[in-house]
């Protein structure tokens, strides 16, 4: 039993100290590493840290955020330089505190904010339901009936919604026929569709509705399957969502009703994490404590590129 | 002097662990602030572990102690949003771990059902119940009392070290309560005899007038309470609850009481085994994570370890009685 465990540990110094001794090293930690969004963000972080010749250590509790701030003290104890969070601060605090009392800074991968995180790098919700608003109210000449999928319970969704409901106000002529609160319990795409099928029923003069405006994709995506199950979709109703997901990017591509959704610049994010860690390392006190990732608009101009 | 090896092997193979890491790290490991983040790390597992040892005891087990956890944890924070005092909503969280351990008991004991199938199944009731309670919803924020969560952020100050405080956390102290309970009660009361009577022959227990059915069912209660007891910890360390966050705890905890079994002579769970089956979990995670070691091949070394020290008992075993 002594020899075989001096083997693993053996095995184990190989694994672990492979990286240099003397540079920063920077802990990343999160609970939804098998998750893809999360591996793109991951891979941004570390390109940008090879540049810069950091000594990465990726973390993951594998859905546990309970060990998530377990392994916030295991790092704070070895003495990392900096620890880069995706996980919901409200969530593990305690780590949060014990790693601020150690003077370790935190920086936030699309964490959420916290008064001991220094930076939380994002998307910024405002500006993607700006873009598709827009988008929206200029396609259809700043007129006609509008229908809203929104979800103000979530806060990151709710956002979006005040949004598009200042740029709709903003033009006299576009009426905001429903502002419909989906189930998601589905997933969303089933009870939008539902939804959306009573609002085409209850609205059937061609023209009558002149665009879907949905705080995220899978709403959209019901609206597209309504709309074409009832023979409209040569009607010319534009439909918009936000985060082009994969099935939305299809959609999008295929050139029909659904026109445009934003893509969140996930590899950016985990590179703009890497930059704002070296800001706090040169000793910098950042003034933002949110920085916003540019995201980008996705139309059939471009929706294959991903 | 084989055995010797034989009888300790994993005792030694514990140890090994501990200096290996004490010589990696000789900063960081052995120091008393690294001890007490640990202790407060296994609090929640060590809690679900010890009482799991009650049943493991008899030749049972129980399934359902992670989604148990998870509902003790979505219970209280749905009370706390309906305006219940804190005690009153977890007192009442336990009372429903309490009897989720009763109706467990009452399925594998009065019914007969195999504890497998019967614990599988109420697995599947309390995470289903803990998604209905919570409408799959994570709670958290200003739903959660402060006085909840400075629970699992407070303990006993201990002094200082480095010019930052030392304190005894408030979940090791509850783990180390609970771990003390169980030992008294499989130790050093005759019920806790009568289960290691059952664990051995329960059919001779039954021939020499043991009340086995009541004794079966009872046991049970004690996972269930002990899984939302430990719920109740994870919900308090997070600030929040989830129908999913426990149920990790269920695994570990049945590997941690057969690495504690590697322990004792005749290869029965004993609950101070137990927990350092615990403390070499978590001490394997602990160490690891500073020495940077990648999380998936944690994984890998951690399953490798439990199999050996598993492995090389029972093949210890089987020499011994060979040369009986």
């Amino acid at each position: 039993m002594q020899t075989i465990t001096q083997m693993v540990a053996g095995a184990a110094l190989a694994a672990g100290l492979a990286g240099a001794a003397a540079a920063e090293t920077v802990a990343v930690i999160t609970p939804y590493l098998a998750q893809p969004g999360t591996q793109f963000y991951v891979d941004g972080f570390e390109a940008r840290a090879a540049e810069l010749g950091w000594d990465v250590n990726v973390i993951d509790t594998a859905g546990d955020v309970g060990a998530v701030i377990s392994r916030i003290e295991d790092v704070t104890t070895q003495g990392v330089d900096a620890i880069v969070l995706n996980a919901d601060p409200a969530q593990v605090g305690a780590g949060l505190q014990t790693a601020a009392d150690a003077g370790i800074p935190v920086v936030g991968m699309d964490a959420g904010s916290h008064p001991l995180v220094a930076a939380n790098v994002t998307s910024n919700g405002y500006a993607m339901a700006a873009e598709t608003a827009v988008y929206v109210a200029n396609r259809i000449g700043g007129e006609g009936g509008v229908v809203m999928f929104v979800f103000d319970p979530f806060p990151p969704v709710q956002v979006r919604g005040v949004i598009a409901d200042a740029v709709f106000a903003n033009h006299p002529d576009i009426e905001v026929i429903d502002r419909i609160t989906p189930d998601v319990s589905d997933g969303g795409i089933a009870d939008s569709r539902a939804q959306m099928e009573a609002v085409l029923a209850a609205n059937p003069d061609p023209g009558a509705i002149a665009a879907v405006w949905a705080a995220w994709d899978q709403p959209a995506l019901g609206a597209l399957q309504a709309i074409e199950a009832a023979g409209r979709g040569d009607e010319g109703i534009v439909i918009t969502g936000i985060d082009a997901n994969p099935q939305a990017r299809d959609a999008i591509a295929q050139g029909g009703s659904f026109e445009a959704s934003v893509a969140q610049d996930f590899a950016g994010i985990g590179a703009a994490a890497a930059d704002t860690v070296a800001r706090l390392l040169a000793g910098e006190e950042l003034r933002q404590k949110v920085i916003y990732v540019p995201t980008e608009l996705v139309t059939a101009a471009n929706a294959g590129a991903e | 002097m084989s055995g010797i090896v034989r009888r300790f092997g994993s005792l030694i193979g514990m140890a090994a662990i501990v200096l290996f890491f004490a010589v990696s790290l000789p900063d960081t490991f052995l120091t008393a602030r690294n001890w007490l983040n640990i202790s407060q790390q296994i609090s929640m597992l060590t809690v679900v572990a010890a009482t799991m040892t009650v049943v493991m005891v008899m030749g049972d087990f129980d399934l359902s102690v992670g989604a148990m956890a998870s509902l003790a944890g979505v219970i209280a924070a749905a009370l706390f949003v309906a305006g219940w005092p804190v005690p009153v909503a977890l007192a009442s969280a336990v009372a429903v771990g309490l009897l989720g351990g009763i109706f467990n008991g009452v399925l594998v004991s009065v019914v007969g059902i195999l504890p497998f199938v019967a614990t599988l199944a109420t697995l599947t009731v309390f995470s289903g119940l803990a998604f209905v309670v919570s409408d799959g919803r994570t709670v958290f924020g200003r739903d959660i009392p402060e006085g909840f969560a400075a629970l699992a952020r407070g303990g006993l100050p201990l002094g200082s070290a480095d010019g930052r405080p030392l304190v005894l956390p408030n979940l090791t102290l509850i783990a180390a309560a609970v771990v003390a309970a169980v030992w008294v009660v499989l130790e050093q009361t005759s019920y806790g005899r009568r289960l290691a009577a059952i664990g051995g022959n329960a059919e001779a227990a039954r021939l020499a007038g043991l009340p086995v059915t009541w004794l079966r069912l009872s046991a049970f209660a004690f996972t269930g309470a002990g899984a939302a007891v430990a719920g109740l910890m994870y919900a308090s360390r997070v600030a929040s609850a989830n129908p999913t966050q426990g149920d990790g705890l269920m695994l570990t905890a049945i590997a941690a009481v057969f690495l504690g079994m590697t322990l004792t002579r005749g290869g029965q769970p004993r609950v101070l085994a137990t927990l350092a089956g615990v403390v070499v979990l978590g001490v394997l995670d602990n160490g690891l994570t500073q020495m940077r070691v990648d999380s998936y091949v944690r994984e890998v070394l951690v399953g490798a370890i439990i199999l050996l020290a598993v492995g090389a008992s029972a093949l210890g075993r089987r020499s011994w009685r060979r040369q009986g």
